[in-house]
This record gives structure tokens, sequence and C-alpha cells, in this order.
């Protein structure tokens, strides 16, 4: 049963980095390796805000959600000098930049060891301990980041995203300020994913730099990508497809250290195999296909 | 402390250029961001590592056996994934997302064939480096550095001297015009990954003798490839070879003061700075922010 909560509790967070992903790829179109550092970064400032002032979670995720959002903007200014490939590098680049400061910064964030002991998240006296109430804590969040993004892609804001995915220039053209709407999805985004960092170490109750790595970031391009790019419901799909099937792994009774390999394998496979047969998705609508 | 940082900077950029080259070989004519890359160089350490260790080939005939295992390697790409792929109309960001997969994909099969531990292709003692003009270096670190200059040089005259280089211009420069002047842009761009693919494998086999090998170990040489690219220009291979200069004395001298961990971090504000302010690079053609 435990194991069953765990999964799915897996599933709201990821539910919630694939949304905030699929605004920033999905809809305007920027595809980017950076997600896991937002995701990272959102996870450090929550943890040592816990951990070293004993800040309560009410305003430990805020905290974090600026600071992710800071780190967001940062990250889409190369977005408003290069783009397509030359951007996904730049991204990358930023993906690195904070896994090193993760990695080496040991006075501040442990470094390789990483943070343990983080505190159970505690709502004016309410302890959230169980598997139980974490699941219900990650899903309410997945529900919220999922309603602002449904609410975000059906407003104006999200038809210019749309605008700018299809046509940039285009969209100058009709008096949309570009540049201010790349900087503020990506804002957007990071905060987000910043609220799954939070979830994920509350619940994990330790975090190191290993969980916000490269290899991170292209897991959840690839939840995007199976799910749909540009789709709301498709980024939920993914995220469910994507980390219930390599679990049918453990169940075939191989040692945890190849499971780990064999579940990266078939990510990696299923991107190769819906870029060449389905690159918009099991349900998505764009597929970084233009030109 | 200066001839020994200098001699490390200049052995770093010879392993940078030598995936930088064909890296850069393959973008110009191709177009996209090729990661899998990466996993070429990574291979060919353990192709050498299979051969020399566990079936016992003597090195220099492992190591030949490798490279052009790794050339085939890059020429099953393009065949199996990019050409079709391309066929099918796809844009350069679909190809970097696939080549993303494909990078994965070969990055774990090697940790599942021969393990995530460091393994090595050295052989006997370590040896005390060669002093020369003050800094000490070992025999194999000088041969990274000739390769790197020789094999530069070589695909330099190949592009400016030769037919297939001349065709690999055309097709970098214009591939539909390349096409209709009666360049099979295709048998090109198939000799490019085999080139290129053949180049990142000696990369890797030369830095595994050297520092020894790690699954991981690809993509952190792609990044540092593809920065150099990116800093000395694409489409340009002494462009190719400026880059993973600069880069590497930025590195090796930006050491000198602070810790060498943060290599990759210097590596990578190089690399935001030049896509901020001279995303061309040094030698390279503008690139494009926005088209119509």
């Amino acid at each position: 049963m435990g194991y069953l909560l765990h999964i799915l509790i897996l599933i709201g967070i990821y539910v919630i980095l694939a949304e905030s992903l699929n605004l920033i790829a999905g809809y305007a179109g920027l595809l980017s390796i950076a997600h896991a550092a937002f995701y990272g970064v959102g996870a450090y400032v929550a943890a040592l805000l816990a951990l070293n002032y004993a800040v309560p979670p009410w305003l430990t995720v805020p905290a974090a959600v600026v600071a992710a959002a800071a780190v967001g903007a940062l990250v889409a200014w190369p977005a408003l000098r290069v783009r397509d490939d030359y951007f996904v590098v730049a991204t990358f680049a930023f993906q690195v930049i904070v896994f090193s400061v993760m990695n080496n910064w040991v006075a501040l964030t442990g470094g390789p060891l990483g943070l343990p002991g983080i505190p159970r998240p505690d709502f004016f006296g309410l302890t959230v301990k169980s598997h139980g109430g974490f699941l219900l804590l990650t899903w309410l969040f997945a529900a919220a980041v999922a309603f602002v993004c449904w609410r975000l892609a059906r407003a104006p804001f999200g038809r210019v995203l749309r605008a700018l995915r299809e046509d940039e220039v285009f969209a100058a053209a009709l008096g949309k300020n570009v540049a201010s709407f790349k900087v503020r999805v990506f804002a957007i985004g990071a905060a987000m994913a910043a609220v799954g960092g939070c979830l994920y170490a509350y619940y994990i109750t330790f975090i190191d730099p290993t969980s916000f790595t490269v290899m991170e970031s292209i897991f959840i391009i690839s939840i995007v990508i199976v799910g749909g790019a540009g789709s709301l419901r498709g980024a939920a799909l993914g995220a469910a497809v994507l980390v219930i099937l390599p679990e049918a792994l453990r169940f075939v009774g191989l040692p945890s250290s190849v499971a780990a390999n064999l579940r990266q394998i078939f990510y990696g496979l299923m991107l190769i195999l819906f870029m060449v047969f389905r690159p918009q998705g099991l349900i998505g609508e764009f597929s970084f296909r233009r030109r | 402390m200066l001839p020994q940082l200098t001699a490390n900077a200049l052995i770093a950029a010879g392993a940078y250029c030598l995936v930088a080259v064909g890296f850069g070989l393959i973008f110009a004519t191709t177009r996209f961001f090729h990661f899998a890359h990466g996993a070429v160089y990574a291979w060919g350490a353990y192709l050498a590592f299979l051969f020399v260790k566990v079936l016992g080939l003597p090195l220099p005939v492992g190591a030949a056996l490798a490279v052009v295992l790794c050339a085939g390697l890059g020429a099953a790409f393009e065949l199996v994934l990019y050409r079709p792929l391309r066929a099918r109309g796809a844009s350069p960001l679909v190809l970097l997302l696939a080549s993303l997969g494909a990078y994965v994909v070969l990055q774990n099969l090697i940790s599942l064939f021969f393990g995530d531990q460091t393994q090595t292709l050295r052989s006997g003692v370590v040896r005390v480096g060669l002093p020369i003009l003050g800094a000490r270096v070992t025999p194999i670190q000088l041969v990274i550095i000739g390769a790197a200059v020789l094999l530069t040089a070589a695909v330099w005259l190949l592009l400016k001297r030769t037919r297939l280089g001349l065709e690999m211009r055309a097709v970098a420069n214009d591939p539909a015009l390349a096409l209709v002047s009666g360049v099979r842009s295709s048998r090109v761009i198939l000799a490019t990954f085999v080139l290129g693919s053949a180049l990142a494998g000696l990369a890797g086999i030369l830095v595994a003798l050297d520092v020894d090998m790690t699954p991981t170990m690809g993509m952190n040489a792609l990044m540092m490839g593809v920065v150099a690219v990116i800093v000395g220009g694409t489409g340009s291979v002494p462009g190719a070879a400026l880059g993973a200069l600069l880069l590497a004395f930025a590195q090796h001298f930006g050491v000198w003061h602070i810790s060498s961990k943060w290599q990759d971090a210097i590596a990578f504000v190089v690399l935001l700075l030049f896509l901020l302010f001279r995303p061309e690079g040094f030698l390279g053609r503008k690139v494009r922010k926005a088209e119509v």
C-alpha cells in the first residue's frame, strides 16, 4: 500500500513539473533542459530555510517560488538573443551551473552529501507525516498548478505564447512584447517547478544534487514529449505513463542498479520513438516541427 | 606553476579540439546538435577497454578497432535515425531531441555492460611525467596535443583541398543549391558522420589513457566541444580549435584562484557570455535570431 501511495505521490510531483515545463516548451515553444535546475532551486531553498531557520512551510514554499522565478527569468535572458538549438544549449548551461553550485558550494548546500533531516511540513499545528497525507498535499498542489496552467493557456497570455511558438516575428508585428512574454513564461514555469521541488524535499526529507541533474531535465522533457507538447492533459498523461511503466522493471526482480539504467534506457527509447513516429506525443498539438 | 598550468590547458585544449572538430563538422553539414556525439566518444574509450583489457589485444590494434567501430556507430546514427527523420521533414529541434534520447540510451548501455565504476586502459606503474620547459607532461598527454594539432590540420586540408571537402562545404553552405549542383548531400552527410565519429572515438580513447573512464564521460566532453564550437564560431575548423584553446585557458587559469571543481561552471559561464553577446563566435557566420 505504501508503495502504491509512493508512486502516486511521485506522479503528482511529476505532473507539476511536466505541466510547468509544458507551459514553457509546449505553449511557448521554448525547449528547455533547465527544468531540473528550477526544481532543485525550489527544493534547496525550502530545505535550507526549514533546516537552518525552522521556517514553516507556508513561508518556505513562497520563498522557493520567488527564488526559482528569479532564476527562471535569468534563464529566459538568452532566449531574447538566440533561439532553437542555441537556446537549448543555453538552458543546458544554466542547468550545469546550478548543479555545479549545489554540488560544490559545500558550506551552503552540503555538497554531494546533500541535506538530510528536513522536518515534516507543519501547517498551523497540523503535521503531514503519513503517505496518505503527502498524497493529499501533493495532489492538491498538482491540481492547483494544473488549474493555473489551464487558466493561463486559455487566457490571452496563452494565445500570445502560442503565437510566439508558431511565428515570433508575426507576434512581434502584432505589437506583442516578445521579450517580456518569454521572461514571464519562464518565471511562471520555474515558480511552479519550485513547488514540485518543495514537495519533494518535504516528502523524501533528504535532498542531494543527484536528484537535479541534466538527466532529470531530460526525463521531464520526455514526459512532455510523450504526453504531448501544448496539451495540459497530455503532460499529466505523460507523467503517469513514464513514472508507472518503468516500475514494472521492479517486479521482474532485477537488481536496483540495473533497473535504474533500464529505466533511463526506456525513456531514452521513448524519446527516440516518439520523435520518429509521433512527434506530437500521445495527445499533443505541437511537435517542434516548425519550418 | 605557470608552465604547468599552460601545459594542462594545452592538454585539455587538445582533447576539446578533437571533440569540437568532429562535432562542428557534423553541425555544419546537418545543422542540428548531435548530442549523441558524446556517447560515441565514451563508447570509443569503452570499446578500447573491451578489446585491450577484456579480450587482451595489443593497445594499437584495440584502439584502431574501436575507432573503426565508432565511425560505424556514427554512420548507423545517420542511416537508422537521422536520415529517416530528415526524410519526414524533421526540424533541428526534433533531431536534437532524438539525439538526446540516443545519448541517454547509449550512456546507460555502457553502465549496464561495464558498470558505473571507473575503468582504466592504462597498464603498469604510473610514471612521473617528463620535464618539459618546467612542466611535467606524460607521453600520452603529448600524444593528445600532437593528435589534436595533426588531425585538426588534416580535417582543415580535407575541407580546403579535396573534392569531398568541397562537397562538404557546399552542403554546409546551402543544401538545396548543393543538391541541384549535383552534390549527393546524403552521401556527404554520411561521410561527415563517419569522419566526425572516428575523431570522437579517438578522443575518448586518448583521454581514457590519460585519466581513465566513466560512463558519464561523454556528456562533459561533448559539452566542452559544443562550447568550443560556439565560442570559436560554427562552420569553421580553425574556429573550433581557437574555441578549444580559449575555453581550456579560461578554465585552467580561472582555477588558479578558485578551486578546480568550478571548471564546468567556468566553461558554461563563458558559453553564456558568448551566447548573449556574440552568438556567432569568433570566426563564425551570423546566427539567426528569428526569421520570417
